[in-house]
């Protein structure tokens, strides 16, 4: 298992490491690593399906239960044939499809990544493991479909199927990890076992559903599908119609069994799926362009599968199981046909492709390939119809079941209907028209290469059906791997004249009807733009409106409305914490004053404050600066500190004559204050935020129930720091590390200073280059911030 | 190993000074730098590996006794951050060398990057509350510097909004400490758990908020993040790549543990919506931006959310997811900033409507983006997955079931903003003919950002010892009375 998925790690990085020169060796290389895998599947198959999976674990994150569990059962057998098996066939394909202008070694290394990915996914049991590969295929595909990366709508496709996919895989993420929780394990086997029940287990299967519905584009998340198609169209082929979008199917084929019966499970995936089978058939049958028109078919037939294996009861198990193998099949070989036509012919529209009849191989296997998309007997796409509908007849799963069958024979009837439109559109010649006609040169019959993979695809299904009984019996042993009770299970070309086979008619006769009837009607070739197509779009542009104009609040860019908020932060930590404590703490015992001095000592100080705030002219501000801080020295004074007040005293001076000097160089006004911030809010927000922090300071101060450091600090000054003076003592010894940080920050700071002048010299001087003028003001250089 | 903290800021604070001193010599100050910031990288390592086999490592200054000395103390968590921290810094430093642009050249720039080495270091390491206020002054002030080193208009611009509103924060920092000390009369980290519980609710609640704001401020929560994104995009690449990486972290760093140690079961509430309007305004505002690095800004406030709602949520399995987000987080957002560069270097901007192609002329760096990238948007199998898995599974299992919705979607909101980036510049015609040749860049970037990629991918394939790390972190950093697992409790 290891080795398989290692091949296709190695293959991958030698494509996308090593394509300097040449890379027409990229594809045939990239042929290798599904070889394998599919050699190593059938050599383990007998076990397998005899019951004994094969198991590996490799521990990732234990802590978080995130490991990787892989578990190769019967289906996850049957997933991994179609993988490697069409992942080959693909390959081969695309030696023939791609021209050189590609950037082929990329889109091979990406196809083999997806592969390795996609193989982890169908065989991951560990719940984690199952989200880490889903996540992965997600952004291959992102990649695949972004291939012509020049393309707008190629790039809007990806992102859509991205964010899309993305979104549905978070959804279940959470989904997986409350089941896990309510399960009380990591795997998918171990919760199976456990069948957890109660509360979270509804929501969760829920998110679960939404997931595998995005995944595997189911309505209402069927929109990216179609968009998907910008890819070339071998990579559609693989992932967007075999294997990727059957991923949601997995996870649903896993989980029924055991689920189907609790909280809106089977209405889920009822409604979704009959919504799909339906929407996905009517927009195939207006779509001229061949592979949009399959990508709508491929939404309605995954919609078929999701019912089936969704209901959960064995034979609708057995049946999902059926049609999945028939569906990857036909539908494969119809993308690589089409793909075929649109090398040979230049155009997959249906009113314009001509002469692909003169390739009877690919001729051949359209017919074939729409046999078996059509139902008719007797392909494997017929008899698993067949299976599918005797396995809705049984009934036992209430009105869902019945909405189902509703909606499988109307779906049944749209298939045929667009797949003789199809065949008849391709395969017919179209007259010929100047105007319409493709650029002349461009039709040749397409290479071997490009008609035998679709070929043999299409007669795989042919031959399937013929041996529709050792196909079902093969096929029933993978099943019981999901639910043991479909081990029963099997398919029959012919099983009398049942209701089953009067359904099967009724469609095949319905269809054909429907396609003679609406042969002319208006058609398309557009991606169509369905209600949710239209609502992701709406989403999205709201998204981006949305954000630009909450952020245009947030990031207003004004300096003052940042403070603004920052100090009515502050003013709320502090209020509320007075408010907290106003409990135990008592207003009335907090002393105004220790003497009058020293009160209007205080109210001096604040006044100095206010003044510099009130001040129009920066002169006076800085006087009145200097005012406040020669007061505040005083009141050091006043409370006995008289070294500090020198040191208050000191820096006051030194502050004011440093202010002087800057003063020279700018205007002597300050510039207006914003409009939106008048006076009297800047005054209220610093009256709040002085009135809190100083209340919460006053009541903090008095609820000391330690004794302080400082009482040791003084203790042990002059025994043993040798030190009179306490507060030289803490600075230089006790705590000198914090002034050696000061010391740095003042060095650090003067550097910046001298770097800023000199810069401001430079700009000067460039500016006076430029334009000849004096620039003597240099404050002008921030306005805006301060608006 | 005792005794020797102190080396991890008096060393690059050493080699400010030597640079200073060899202003005039660009080859010496580069070289001292590199000198320096190897030695303190490789001394952190060993300290790290020490701490963890046989436990904290606590160094006095001055020989006093610890209640009344400035002490550093190397925990699991310190030295951890330290180890990035320092990996980080040297990984920018030798970058920023290759790139040789004009902040580079500047005779400030060498000492106020090992200033910041110092400062950064320092908080880190600090056991003493004040000196966890000295030490984020160093930061800031070199960072103030390292802001504004071209002295262009715009950098003065967003220069002054960072200085005045980190100023504030030092203010309210400065203030918080100084009640701390007035209700608790210590300093010491290690004492202080005991003695503020001993506090009467109100006064413990406000000193909490207090120190909230002022390491909110600096990690850039919601409300006070404006001044992140408005200055972070002037800072040449290689000084946004350390600050968008490391910076705010710090804050975060502080934030945890106030936190989980000082203030332990308190503020769920108040943190979890912080945590959720952080997210969401950051990654709003990311949508919203149409250049690189402003997207990049954004996504800095947006992540810093889920390492707040992992703090706010509480206990050993929650905290380990932080310190795991916090490990996986700084080479990730370092990365994309370093790819950045790149751009800018070649492409003289980082405005996206004026890049396009990139993919196409240098498959190599959308690489180097395309995965640093995934990871932030929390994208399986990168670490940024596991990162979120981490917050995601802890909030489900405590029922917390609106933060986990909020954190989801603005995942998703994350990708759609990175892949606007990677649709915008990465894919698409290249925009004139003529450069359509392989990007043009000293081989040095793209070896620092090769190495911090990788560095990003180990940390994604070795979760599980990083994560089994994580939980002996948060172990040790429960309050006192649960006993914390593994070897080395204080």
């Amino acid at each position: 298992m290891l080795i398989v998925l290692l091949t296709y790690a190695v293959v991958a990085v030698v494509c996308l490491v090593g394509h300097r020169r040449s890379d027409s060796w990229a594809f045939p290389v990239s042929v290798l690593p599904h070889a394998v895998g599919f050699v190593w599947l059938v050599s383990v198959a007998p076990g397998v399906l005899d019951g004994t999976p094969l198991v590996a674990s490799f521990e990732w994150v234990p802590a978080l239960g995130l490991s990787v569990d892989l578990r190769v059962d019967g289906f996850g057998l049957l997933m991994g044939l179609l993988v490697t098996g069409i992942g080959a066939l693909v390959s081969i394909f695309s030696v023939g499809y791609f021209p050189a202008t590609t950037d082929r070694a990329r889109v091979a290394g990406l196809l083999g990544c997806f592969a390795a990915a996609m193989l982890g996914l169908v065989w991951a049991d560990g719940l984690l493991t199952l989200f880490v590969f889903w996540e992965l295929t997600s952004v291959a595909s992102f990649l695949l479909i972004g291939t012509d990366d020049r393309s707008a709508t190629a790039r809007a496709a990806a992102l859509r199927a991205l964010l899309v996919t993305g979104a549905g895989g978070l959804s279940l993420l959470a989904g997986l990890i409350l089941l896990g929780l309510a399960g009380g394990t990591t795997t998918l086997s171990g919760l199976v076992t456990a069948d957890p029940t109660g509360g979270v287990v509804p929501v969760a299967l829920v998110l679960v559903l939404v997931g595998t519905a995005t995944k595997s584009a189911q309505f209402p998340f069927q929109f990216w599908l179609p968009g998907a198609m910008a890819a070339p169209t071998p990579v559609s082929a693989y992932l967007h119609s075999a294997t990727m979008v059957k991923a949601g199917i997995v996870v649903v084929a896993r989980l029924a069994p055991t689920f189907a019966d609790v909280g809106a499970w089977r209405p889920i995936v009822v409604v979704c799926g009959v919504g799909s089978v339906l929407l996905g058939g009517f927009r195939s049958l207006r779509q001229q362009d061949a592979k949009l028109a399959l990508a709508h078919g491929t939404v309605s037939q995954l919609g078929l599968i999701t019912i089936l294996v969704g209901l959960g009861t064995p034979a609708t198990t057995y049946a999902g199981v059926a049609v999945l193998l028939a569906h990857a099949l036909f539908k494969a070989s119809w993308f690589l046909a089409v793909g075929a036509v649109d090398h040979a012919t230049g155009t997959r529209d249906l009113r314009r492709v001509r002469g692909v009849r003169r390739s009877a191989v690919l001729a051949t296997g359209i017919v074939l390939a729409a046999a078996s998309m059509a139902a008719v007997p007797p392909t494997l796409g017929f008899v698993t119809k067949e299976g599918a509908l005797e396995g809705l007849l049984e009934g036992g799963t209430g009105w869902p079941g019945a909405l189902a069958l509703v909606g499988v024979v109307l779906g049944s009837v749209l298939t045929v209907a667009y797949t003789v439109r199809l065949t008849v559109g391709l395969l017919g010649d179209a007259p010929h028209d100047p105007a319409t006609d493709h650029a002349g040169g461009h039709d040749h019959r397409p290479g071997v290469l490009l008609v035998v993979p679709p070929a043999v695809l299409a007669v795989l299904g042919l031959v399937g059906g013929l041996a529709a009984g050792p196909v079902g019996a093969w096929l029933a042993r993978v099943a019981a791997s999901l639910d043991p009770a479909s081990s029963d299970g099997a398919l029959y070309l012919w099983h009398g004249f049942t209701p089953a086979l009067g359904l099967s008619a009724l469609a095949l006769a319905g269809g054909t009807a429907l396609w003679w009837a609406t042969r002319s009607a208006t058609a398309t070739t557009d991606a169509p733009r369905s209600l949710s197509t239209v609502g992701y779009d709406r989403a999205y542009e709201a998204l981006l409106v949305g954000s630009r104009r909450v952020t245009g609040v947030t990031q207003s860019g004004s300096l003052p409305l940042y403070l603004g908020i920052v100090l009515l932060t502050v003013a709320a930590a502090s209020g509320t914490a007075m408010v907290v404590s106003r409990d135990w703490f008592d207003w009335a015992t907090v002393p105004l004053a220790n003497s009058p001095l020293e009160l209007v000592a205080c109210a001096a100080t604040a006044l100095g404050a206010v003044a510099v705030v009130l001040a129009r002219q920066r002169f006076g501000a800085a006087l009145a600066l200097g005012g406040s801080g020669y007061l505040l020295a005083l009141v050091f004074l006043l409370q006995g500190a008289p070294d500090l007040a020198v040191t208050q005293f000191l820096v006051e001076t030194v502050t004011i004559a440093v202010f002087l000097l800057v003063l020279a160089r700018l205007p002597q006004r300050f510039s207006g204050a914003p409009d939106w911030a008048p006076l009297g809010v800047r005054i209220a927000v610093s009256l709040v935020v002085g009135l809190t922090v100083a209340g919460f300071a006053l009541q903090a101060s008095t609820a000391r129930t330690e004794p302080s450091v400082a009482e040791e600090y003084v203790a042990r000054s002059e025994p043993e720091a040798g030190g009179r003076n306490v507060v030289n003592v803490i600075i230089v010894d006790f705590r000198g590390f914090d002034t050696l940080g000061e010391i740095t920050v003042l060095a650090i700071a003067g550097g910046g200073v001298v770097n800023l002048v000199a810069a401001a010299r430079r700009e000067q001087r460039r500016k006076q280059l430029l334009d000849g003028a004096d620039v003597e003001d240099l404050s002008g250089r921030a306005p805006e911030v301060w608006r | 190993m005792t005794g020797g903290l102190a080396l991890f800021v008096a060393a690059p604070l050493a080699g400010t000074a030597l640079c200073f001193v060899a202003a005039r010599s660009r080859t010496l100050q580069r070289s001292v730098a590199l000198v320096v910031a190897v030695g303190v990288t490789v001394a952190s390592i060993a300290l790290l590996v020490h701490v963890d086999t046989v436990g904290p490592v606590t160094t006095s200054m001055g020989g006093w006794p610890d209640a009344i000395s400035i002490t550093f103390v190397a925990d699991r968590l310190g030295a951890l951050m330290l180890v990035i921290g320092n990996v980080m810094m040297l990984a920018v430093l030798v970058y920023a060398i290759g790139q040789g642009s004009r902040d580079e050249q500047s005779p400030w720039y060498a000492p106020a990057y090992l200033a910041l080495i110092a400062g950064v270091s320092g908080a880190f390491l600090a056991g003493d509350l004040f000196n966890l206020f000295v030490c984020f002054e160093i930061l800031l002030m070199a960072s103030y510097v390292l802001l504004t080193l071209e002295g262009s208009d715009d950098q003065i611009r967003s220069g002054t909004t960072y200085v005045v509103l980190n100023v504030v924060e030092s203010l309210v920092l400065v203030t918080g400490v100084a009640l701390v000390f007035a209700t608790t009369g210590t300093l010491s980290m290690a004492e202080l758990p005991e003695r503020l519980a001993a506090l009467p609710d109100g006064v413990a609640l406000g000193l909490s908020l207090l120190l909230l704001v002022a390491f909110g401020l600096k990690a850039a929560v919601f409300p006070l993040f404006s001044w992140l994104p408005d200055s972070y995009p002037a800072a040449p690449s290689p000084v946004s790549a350390v600050f968008a990486g490391l910076l705010t972290k710090v804050g975060v760093y502080a934030i945890l543990r106030t936190q989980t140690q000082w203030f332990p079961d308190s503020n769920r509430t108040l943190l979890l919506v912080v945590a959720a309007a952080t997210m969401v305004v950051g990654v709003v505002g990311a949508i919203a931006q149409a250049d690189v690095k402003r997207i990049l800004s954004f996504h800095i406030v947006s992540q810093i959310g889920y390492m707040i709602a992992g703090i706010a949520l509480g206990g050993v399995a929650a905290v380990a997811a932080v310190v795991f987000y916090v490990v996986h987080h700084i080479p990730v957002k370092t990365s994309l900033f370093l790819v950045d560069g790149i751009v800018e270097q070649d492409e003289g901007t980082s405005a996206l409507d004026r890049l396009s192609g990139l993919a196409r002329r240098s498959g190599l760096l959308a690489v180097l983006f395309l995965v640093p990238a995934l990871s932030l948007a929390g994208l399986p199998p990168f670490s940024g997955f596991i990162g979120k898995l981490g917050v995601v599974t802890v909030g489900l299992d405590q029922g917390e079931w609106w933060i986990v919705a909020v954190a989801l979607v603005v995942s998703i909101l994350t990708l759609v903003s990175m892949m606007k980036i990677w649709t915008g510049a990465f894919w698409g015609a290249a925009p004139d003919t003529d450069r359509d040749g392989v990007l043009r860049h000293h081989p040095l970037m793209a070896a620092v950002t090769w190495f911090v990629v990788a560095l990003t991918l180990a940390v994604a394939l070795f979760a599980g010892p990083i994560y089994g790390f994580a939980e002996r972190t948060a172990a040790d950093l429960e309050p006192v009375a649960a006993t914390p697992s593994g070897g080395g409790a204080p």
